[in-house]
């Protein structure tokens, strides 16, 4: 008898297709959770008059909430791998895992680039004297 | 079960994504501003939809919104750019 028989690779199976449905499920709700989040704070900052571009934070917030969603989903990637799928399936995880690593790096950048814009945008604002400076 | 609960979040989300974006260029009239919006948006239901084991269907349209998003707020950001300096 095999050591993969006397452990029973499908209970293996079992086990890693749960933890990659749970991994995948709470990856998936903080995107939508993210969504929901912005698009209540949109409901109240869309109507409110503001100085400073207020649609900049809501979409940084957004962003984050993808990022770590995606972190998730990438997680829920790996232990795919745990179990030796077929070759279509390999390469559908493939595909997917190198869509979700590109986004997590542009999303990453876009994240900076737009942090800095929201400085420079506040530092702007800011009367001349007040030395309002970033953090 | 998941397949299903995310598919439907994603209409939700491309919704939500569809409002946002309608009320952001009627308030602000920023037409770069509603699109950037959008494009987010779009982007959380594209991931919502990979998160369902996908179809190579799926996959191409998730890489194509993702691509088409990267393009676009590319260009706005350098738009951006060009306006501080």
């Amino acid at each position: 008898m095999s050591l993969a028989d006397g452990f029973g690779e499908q209970n293996l199976e079992d086990v890693v297709s749960v933890l990659v449905r749970l991994v995948e499920a709470a990856g998936a709700a903080i995107i939508f959770v993210g969504a929901v989040i912005a698009f209540a704070r949109f409901l109240l900052v869309a109507f409110r008059r503001e100085g400073l571009d207020p649609f900049a934070r809501l979409r940084l917030d957004l962003g984050r909430f993808l990022v770590l969603g995606l972190e998730f989903q990438l997680a829920a990637d790996i232990l795919r791998t745990a179990v030796a799928p077929d070759f279509t399936e390999l390469a559908q995880l493939a595909t997917v895992a190198a869509i979700r690593t590109a986004l997590n790096f542009f999303l990453g950048l876009e994240i900076k680039e737009e942090t800095e814009l929201v400085r420079a945008d506040k530092a702007a604002a800011a009367p001349p004297g007040t030395g309002a400076h970033p953090p | 079960m998941i397949a299903t609960v995310s598919r439907d979040a994603a209409v939700l989300v491309t919704a939500a994504g569809l409002v946002v974006a309608t009320a952001a260029l009627a308030r602000t009239r920023r037409a770069p501003l509603a699109l950037a919006l959008l494009l987010d948006f779009f982007t959380a239901a594209a991931l919502l939809r990979l998160a369902a084991p996908p179809s190579w269907a799926a996959l191409g349209a998730a890489a194509l919104t993702i691509a088409i998003r990267q393009l676009a707020s590319r260009g706005l950001a350098a738009a951006r750019g060009a306006r501080h300096r």
